[in-house]
This record gives C-alpha cells, structure tokens and sequence, in this order.
C-alpha cells in the first residue's frame, strides 16, 4: 500500500495541484475555523472566569448590588465576626487612546488596604512603587501590568490618555506591576488606581461596584454569608466569586450557543468538499482502478488507498487547518468579545489562548470529516468494475431513484416538521437532533425532485438558448446522481441562507419595528455605549438641568437594573409609565393599554414582556416578587406586552413605584421629547454643551440612538453572517468541481460536438448554463426548505432559548440579493470547467476512453 | 487450466443483450488459443469471464479448478493474483509509474517485499528485451515497448494463465509480429496457457488452436 501511495496517489496530487490545494482548503477552512470558533468561545467563557478569578484574588465572598454598592455598607460588614478584611473593588473596561493596544481594564482598589486581598508585586527588589503616599495624593496615579507598559512603550511619569464618555482623561503612570496573579487578568491588559479615584473618573458617586470579603480562618462560606445577609439589604447580593462567573457565563450561553452550529457548520464543509474532491478523483482514476482490479486489487485494497489519501491530506489540511485557526481565533474572539459586552455588558478577557485537547480536537476532527468525506467516494472507487472501467462507453453513475427512497424522505420530512412545531427534547441537542434529521430527509427527498425540476425546466433553456441550452440539459438529466448531488448540496447551503439569513433578517425587522414603536422620543441621553450594563448613571436633577434647555417639552428617566429572578438574570425597567404611553405603541399578548395605565401608570401593578411570561409560566393575575431595598417586593402583572428589551425577559414598572421600591433615583437614559417645530440636532447640540465637563454623557437624536442599536443587533449576528457566505462559498465549490466532472465525463462527445463544428463559446455557455440551472433549482427547492428552517429558528429554538416566538417574514431582501448574486456566482464556478470544456483539443477527445 | 460448460452470460439494461449463449469450451494445460470472431460475437466477454473480472450469468467455469462462479469478488481478485494474468490491447499500463514500477505493480499488490519486487520485475523485463528502458515512463516508450511492458507485468506474478486482448491491435504489422514472437517463446519456454482474442489472421495462425464465435456461440474450433 505504500508503494501505491507513493506512486499513484503522490503522482495524481501531481498533476492535479489546483484540484488537491482545493481540497486542502477545504479541510482547512473546515479546521481552523472549527478551532478558531471553539478556541475563541472557550476563551471567551475561560476568559470571564479567569477574570473574576483573578480579579477576586483572595477575596471569598462578593458584595454586589445592581447600580453599585453604597459606601455606608463597608462599615457594617467591617463590623461582623470573621470577617478578616473587606476591600471595595471599581472595575472598569476603557479604551485608551492609543486605539493598538487594545480594551484596558481599570481596577479600582483601596491601595493600602487591599494587600490583604491581592499581592501587587510591589514589594521586594523588582520594587516599582516608589512613593505610594505620592501615588495616592494625586488622583491621576495609575500603576499598570509591566508586559502592557514594555508593550506599549511606557515608563513610570508618562501620561497615558483614556478615552471616556465625558471626554479624553489623562493618568499619569505612576508604579509597575509584576505580571503575576491578579495582574494576568485581562490578558494583562491592566491598569490599577485608587477606588476613590475611580469613583470620580468613571462617575461612580457614592458607590463601589462591589465589596469583597477575606475570612478568618476556620469560618465557612455558609457561616459569613449568612452572618453577611442579616446586615445588607435583601438586594445586595452575597456570593463567591465562582457563582458571579458562573452567572456571567450563563448570560452569555444564548449568544454562544450560536457558534457551535457555526463550528458544526464548518466541519461539515470540509466533509463536502472531501467527498467532491474524490468524487472527481474516483471518476477520473476509473481507469486506472479498472488495471489495479484487473492486475488482482481486492476492493478493500482500493477502497483502502482511498481512505489513506484522504487520511493523508487531512493530516495536512488539519495541520495547516490548525496553524490557521490559531491566527483566526484571535479575530473570532474579539467579535464574540464586543459581542458580549455590548449586548451583555459580560467583560472577559481578550487573551486567546489554544489548548493541546482543542488542537488535538481539531486534527482528530479533521481527520474525521476526510474519511468521512471520502468514505462513499471510496466505496464507489472499490465497486469499479474492471470490465465497465475498460469499457469504450464513459461511466456515467446515475439510475432513478425508488419510490421507496422519496417516500420515507418525506415522511421524515413530515416528522422533522412535526418535532420542529413540538419538539421531544430541549435546548442544544434539541436543535442539532432537529436539524439533522431534516439534513437526512432532504437529503433523501432533493434529489429526486430536482431532476424533474430539471427535467421540467430543460424545454425552456432548450428555447431560449438553442444550442447551449440544449448541450446543458442533455449534460444534467444524462447525469441524474451527478447533477442531483450537486443541486442537494447547493440547496443545502442555500437552506441555511435563505433559514438563517431569513431569521436575521426577519428578527431585525421584528427589532426595527418594535423600536419604531417604542423609541418615539426625540433625543436619547446615556452616560455609557455599552446598552447591558452602563458604567454611570445619572443624578435625578439633571431632568432639571434637560427641561432647562430651550426646545425640550418634556423629559422621562428610563432606570433599567438587572435583577435576579428564579436564577436568571431578568430586567427590571421603570419609567414614567402614563407619559411613555402617551408617545408609544404597544402589541399587547394580554390586558390592554388601558389596563396598563390604570394599574401600572397608578397602581403600582406591573406588564411583563410576552418572553417573560412565556418563560416563567405566568400572565395576568400572577405576582412578580423581587429583591427590593427593604425585603421582597411584589407587583402583580396586569398585562403582557410584547416587548424585545431583554432575551431574559423584563418587567416593566412605573417610576414612582420603583422608586418606592427600591429607593435608587439614579437615571439609566433620558428620554428628550420636543416642543413642536424645535430641530433635534440643535438642541442635541445645546444638551451637549450644557453637560460637557460635568458628567459623561452620550446625547443621539432617535435615528443615532436607533442606529446604534442596530450596530449592537450586527454585532449579535456578525459570526453568523460569516457562516452565511461560508454556506454559499460550499455550494459554489461544489458546482465548480461537479462541472469538472461533467466535463470530464462529456470529453468525448465535447471533442465530437467540435469536431461537427460548435464553437468554443457555445460550450462554454453550455457548462455556464449547467451551472446557471444548477443555481436555479436549488434556489427553487430551497425556498419552502429555508423557510421551515427560519420558522424553526423563531418559533421553537427562539422559544427555547429567548422565549420570544418571532414573527416570519419573507426575506425580500436575502432574496433579492440571491437572485442578484446567484448568476455571477454560477458564472463564476463555471468558469475554470468551462474553458477546460472549451479547450479540449478534438482528436484526443475523441481518442478518449 | 479452463473448463467452460452451457455458459451464458446476459447483460440487462434499457436493451437485453445475449454476449455469450451456451458456450462449452475446454482449453488445456500449456495450449495456446486464439479468439476470433467479428465485433460483437463474445470473444471480450469470454475473456472477462475467464479472468474472473465478470461473472457467467448461468452455466459452469472453471479456471484452474476453481469455479469462479461461486467466488466473491474479493475471493476472485485474490485468485487473479496468482493464477491470471492480462494483456491488454490499449497497454493500460500506469501513466505516471516508470516500466520497472508498471511491472513490480502486482507484486505490491499480492503483499510483496519491495526489494523482491524489484528484482523480479527488472529481471522480467531484460527477458522481454527492456533492459535498458526500466526508468522510462509509459509516455518514453514506443507502442511496441509499452506492450513489452504490459508483457512483462503479466508474466513478473508466474501466472499459469495469460489472457491477451488484442494484444497487437494498435500496432504495425512489424511491432506486431516481434510481439507475437515474444508470446510464442514465453509460452515455449514457461508452458503457459496462453488465450488471445484477436481479429489479426496473423496473430490466430501463431496460435496451436483457433476458436471462432458469432452470436455469443462457438460456431468453430480447429487445431493447427
């Protein structure tokens, strides 16, 4: 075998480099982006957990409380039994001017006090902080990881300059720490300063992000948190820094769950463009399988030597695969990192780190999807029979299919279907068990239907294309398993557009119109970008400070913490609820807007959003309970609206009730309604110029603020808009090397179409045509495919995950783009084929056997 | 060596074809048989069955003993190994692997050490007169030396049985004839059972038999 090897296989990768490099991509595209996809998730979800790890030091409880901890708490839990240190912690991601060296977390801590916590390397001979009575007195003293200052080019006095909301701030770096422990925490992209300095840098007031709590010895977690909670308000939460991660991963685990199927994906990519590789391969060696046969191969022998080429070139599609990974995982993780802060408010390291199980992984994978792919391939290699292959008659493989086969193909299409609708499991085996039980039945089904589709579609290309038409139409149907592999895989990957695409692109026409009815307002006014967890909040007077300005008639204040409810981590948004209706429009599921101003506006009653309810089991009637500033407090739900604030759900109250509640009247955003005729961009302007300098504040008109939701939407969706043109570039491969066959197989009746006169451009049209018909009844059957998959994805997986049941909509643009697209793409993989085609010279064409 | 009784073989497609209709046939230890009959007639066929590259469709074959018939594939690839051999009209020699890799091929194949394999294959082609020609590819060589290669890999294995189709069809009369001479002294000299279907009246009178077929039958069969 492994003479055969070396001579056959090496000598036909030889001759066909261009056929083998694509093959090889397709592994490892398939590899890398398998590791660049999992490495960058694993690293996202190690990255929250290292970095609160890392952060936490020797800390072993957390104090945290939505809108900040109060000042006034460190005196009480100072006071309690066992408790050996409490350090008030502020952290805080910026982006420094010097835009290369990437997101800095700032942490900010009690410097004299927190040694109990973390070790700063401070000390010892490698000493880098001189004067630390000086680095406190100046508020702009920073001390920063010392691989970030040889990094960046930073000695101690240099002045690094951070971009905030309210405006560029300068830090003086003032001591270097030693890249260990805690100051390896966001990839040692670290910068320290005084909590109290920070307090006033990022607009904290009063407050700390969080206490952490060090034990005296021999005191257990269970004895200090229940020493803890009888002293805080039932609304501050006491836990150990692994429960705070573990909650942060959950809140990301919808945003990654996306990208095992992205992963799935990719790997089942390069499968397909293994198997079309030697497809081609097997049809164009038939000959020489026909000799080895003759000269005494077994079948196993051939089909052997197949399966080790392809074992061979995943070996080095997944090596290289993996090389690749490695650079693309970097990429990966920082969309999935913007990705989940934006819309999560999650930080977690930027630092992408590869492990030996996941590179191992990835080869193992690799090697898989090549056997796998090449696996039917090589057992039609070992069904070559030596007779056909000598024969003076061109294989063709092909035969109809039996009605057995289309039967059960739809019938479990009928059963896909059904589970799709109620589905026997839940979450992600749920979708990967629905999706490839309806991968199986199409495959099953699109093959037989696209030859009549071709069948049926042939008359016309015959008419309008006399000639080119009819040599395409007689190449397909004289083909059937050839031409319907080709249609079955390019359907699939235009199922997964036309599903995917089509949920994205409903969902955000879904956002875009729900936003269209709720952000009626003329000016928004934040203190942070970041939507999930805003880094300050307003002072109430500043309402004031708006109605000031000439132009603005009324003004609301939007608080929205994030709360804790039957162990998900809800929204709880309040809001002058009677004035907001005035200006809004609701889609109520139950209750009615009436209802909502009578009990909600007046009554301090509650609506709760429709996935809310969905995903609690509750309606109107039912009572919302929740940690409020002085015990539970409990709000029955008048109405249920639907609503696409949070994929968490959220409860809407009125202000004044919140405000009683949960005694915190700070401001998230302030919603700027305008007298009649006065322009937004002006008085955005004037709202500008009167906070500058006094506090961070992001002032957009509507279509600002509409516009960065959206881009925060794309970043939700960005990975899979990759997969998408992923999707497509599998299709079109695959029309490129089934031409390759068609061509191959047709060389001799091309050479004898030449020989009785057609033109090189009237073979070229043919194949272009082969591929433009191809293109055309996969769209065809993709349509109603797609279409099931889009409302899988909105009605059953969005359920699951979001509890939000999405409307459909037809994908007019995805559509449009497609039947745009589709023809130049077609042109474009029948453009190697076709000159190929064109170029076959006539007398050894019709020498050809 | 071959024991043919009432073979048919019927190949079903969009149209029925009857290759070989009721063929009884028996060829000896060490004879030389030639094949003729017009286009069509199942001498192919007939071949393919001998070599157990096909199966008969009802009927007996048997090849050195063996029935064929009943053998699974992989059980007939293994008996070609060791008992047949093939030359083919179109050479199907390998067209990347030199003359002296085209001729150790089937001896990879059978399991051989590689070292074996090269002795054996450069000693059989210096008995077919290519000594000097074992680094050339197939594409170096002239049509007459390609069929001394196709020639050489047949014998390299000690087959007892070579099965020849056409096996001077695509050359000139004088390349023609030196490689009937070869076939005649390697059968002279080995005592190997020798089949050859040909249309070359030349190539039938270097036979010691001549069957002839039409319609799938045997419709002659004369001794020299």
């Amino acid at each position: 075998m492994k003479f055969l090897l070396r001579t056959l296989s090496l000598s036909y990768v030889r001759r066909h480099r261009a056929k083998t490099a694509l093959t090889l991509l397709g592994v490892v595209v398939g590899v890398a982006t398998y590791v660049a996809v999992v490495g960058a998730r694993g690293s996202l979800l190690g990255g929250i957990r290292e970095t609160v790890d890392r952060m936490a030091g020797k800390a072993q409880l957390q104090l945290t409380q939505e809108g900040g901890v109060p000042e006034e708490l460190q005196e009480a839990i100072r006071e309690r039994p066992g408790i050996r240190a409490q350090s008030p912690v502020i952290e805080q991601v910026v982006v420094p001017e010097r835009s290369e060296l990437g997101s800095l977390l700032v942490l900010g801590v009690d410097l004299l006090g927190d040694r109990e916590m973390r070790d700063y390397g401070f000390e010892g001979e490698d000493a880098d902080l001189d004067d630390p009575l000086l680095f406190l007195a100046q508020a702009d003293s920073v001390a920063v990881a010392r691989p970030l200052a040889e990094r960046a080019g930073l000695k101690t006095g240099d002045v690094l300059v951070l971009k905030l909301p309210a405006g560029p701030r300068s830090v003086t770096i003032r001591g270097l720490l030693t890249p260990k422990g805690f100051a390896e925490a966001f990839g040692g992209n670290l910068v320290v300063m005084d909590v109290y300095a920070a307090q006033e840098l990022f607009g904290r007031g009063r407050r700390f992000d969080r206490l952490e709590v060090r034990l005296e010895e021999g005191v257990t977690l269970e004895a200090a948190t229940a020493s803890l909670r009888g002293v805080v308000p039932p609304n501050v939460k006491v836990e150990t820094p692994d429960r705070r991660s573990a909650q942060m991963e959950r809140l990301v685990a919808n945003f990654a769950a996306g990208f095992d199927v992205t992963s799935g994906f990719a790997l089942g990519l390069g499968a397909f463009l293994i198997y079309n590789a030697f497809s081609v391969a097997v049809n164009r060696r038939r000959r020489d399988i026909g000799t080895l046969r003759a000269l005494g191969a077994t079948p196993r022998q051939v089909q052997a030597l197949f399966l080790l080429e392809a074992l061979a070139l995943g070996l080095a599609g997944s090596i290289l695969g993996v090389l690749a990974g490695v650079g693309l995982t970097r990429a990966a993780l920082d969309v999935m990192r913007q990705g989940a802060e934006q819309v999560y408010g999650v930080t977690a390291s930027s630092e992408a780190r590869l492990t030996l199980p996941l590179v191992l992984q990835g080869l193992a994978l690799g090697l898989l999807a090549s056997l796998v792919g090449a696996f039917a391939p090589s057992r039609a290699a070992a069904a070559v029979s030596p007779t056909e292959a000598f024969a003076k008659v061109v294989h063709q493989a092909g035969g109809a299919w039996s009605r057995r086969r289309v039967a059960s193909g739809a019938a479990l299409l009928a059963v896909t279907v059904a589970f799709g609708v109620r589905p026997p499991v839940s979450g992600m085996p749920m979708i990967l068990s629905i999706v490839a039980l309806g991968a199986f039945s199409a495959l099953l089904v699109v093959g037989p239907v696209s030859h009549r589709l071709l069948a049926f579609g042939a008359p016309l290309v015959a008419r309008l294309f006399p000639v080119a038409g009819r040599l395409a139409s007689d190449a397909l149907l004289s083909s059937p398993r050839r031409s319907a592999g080709t249609v079955t895989a390019m359907t699939l990957a235009l199922t997964f557009a036309v599903g995917i695409g089509g949920y994205i692109e409903a969902t955000t026409a879904t956002l875009v119109r729900w936003m269209q009815d709720i952000l009626t307002s003329d000016i928004y006014v934040r203190a942070s970008a970041n939507f999930a967890r805003p880094d300050y909040r307003f002072a109430p007077e500043v309402k004031d400070d708006l109605l000031a300005v000439p132009g603005v008639r009324s003004v609301e204040s939007y608080r929205a913490p994030r709360l804790e409810y039957r162990g998900e981590t809800i929204v709880l948004a309040s809001i002058e609820m009677e004035a907001m209706l005035d200006r809004t429009r609701h889609d109520w599921v139950e209750g009615s807007e009436e209802i909502a101003r009578r009990e909600v506006g007046r009554g301090g009653s509650c609506t709760v959003s429709d996935n809310f309810a969905r995903k609690f089991d509750l309606g109107a009637g039912d009572v919302v309970e929740l940690p409020g500033a002085r015990g539970t407090v409990r709000f029955p739900i008048a109405a249920v609206v639907k609503d696409y604030t949070s994929d968490r759900g959220t409860v809407f109250v009125d202000r004044r009730t919140f405000l009683a509640a949960f005694e915190d009247d700070r401001v998230d955003v302030f919603d700027v309604n305008l007298s009649a005729g006065a322009d937004a961009g002006k008085v955005r302007d004037a709202i500008r110029t009167k906070l500058q300098g006094r506090m961070p504040a992001l002032v957009s008109t509507k279509r600002e603020f509409v516009a960065d939701v959206e881009k925060a939407i794309d970043a939700f969706y960005a990975l899979m808009q990759v997969t998408l043109v992923l999707a497509l570039a599998v299709g079109v491969l695959g029309i490129v090397t089934s031409l390759l066959i068609s061509v191959v197989e047709r060389t001799r009746e091309i050479g004898l179409l030449k020989a009785l006169g057609a033109l090189g451009g009237q073979i070229r049209r043919s194949v272009a045509l082969e591929a433009l018909a191809i293109s055309a009844a996969a769209l065809v059957l993709s349509l109603p495919l797609g279409t099931l998959l889009a409302l899988f994805v909105e009605k059953t997986v969005a359920v699951a995950f979001a509890g939000w049941s999405l409307p459909h909509e037809t994908p007019w643009l995805l559509l449009g783009q497609l039947l745009v697209a589709l023809p130049f793409l077609s042109a474009a993989s029948a453009w190697v084929p076709a000159r190929q085609a064109a170029r076959t010279p006539v007398t050894e064409a019709l020498e050809y056997e | 060596m071959l024991e043919l009784k009432d073979v048919r073989k019927v190949h079903e497609g969009k149209a029925r074809v009857v290759a070989l209709d009721g063929v009884s046939l028996s060829i000896g230890d060490g004879e030389m048989v030639a094949v003729m009959g017009p286009s069509g007639s199942g001498k192919s066929t007939l071949l393919n069955l001998m070599g157990g590259l096909d199966v008969p469709t009802s009927g007996a074959l048997l090849v050195a003993g063996a029935d064929l018939a009943s053998k699974s594939e992989e059980e007939r690839s293994l008996f070609r190994r060791t008992h047949v051999s093939y030359v083919f009209q179109a050479y199907h020699l390998m067209p990347t692997l030199t003359a002296a890799q085209n001729v150790e091929l089937p001896l990879h194949l059978a399991g051989r050490p590689a070292a074996e394999a090269r002795e054996r294959a450069l000693k059989t082609l210096a008995e077919v007169g290519l000594a000097a020609r074992t680094t050339h590819l197939p594409d170096e060589l002239s049509g007459g030396e390609r069929q001394r290669v196709a020639i050489a890999r047949a014998l390299v294995t000690g087959a007892p049985l070579l099965l020849a189709d056409e096996p001077t069809g695509n050359l000139d009369t004088a390349r023609g004839e030196e490689i009937l001479q070869l076939l005649k002294a390697i059968h002279a000299a080995r005592q190997t059972t020798i089949v050859m279907v040909t249309h070359d009246p030349n190539a039938a009178a270097a036979c010691e038999r001549v069957v002839r077929f039409r319609d799938g039958r045997v419709v002659e069969d004369t001794r020299g």
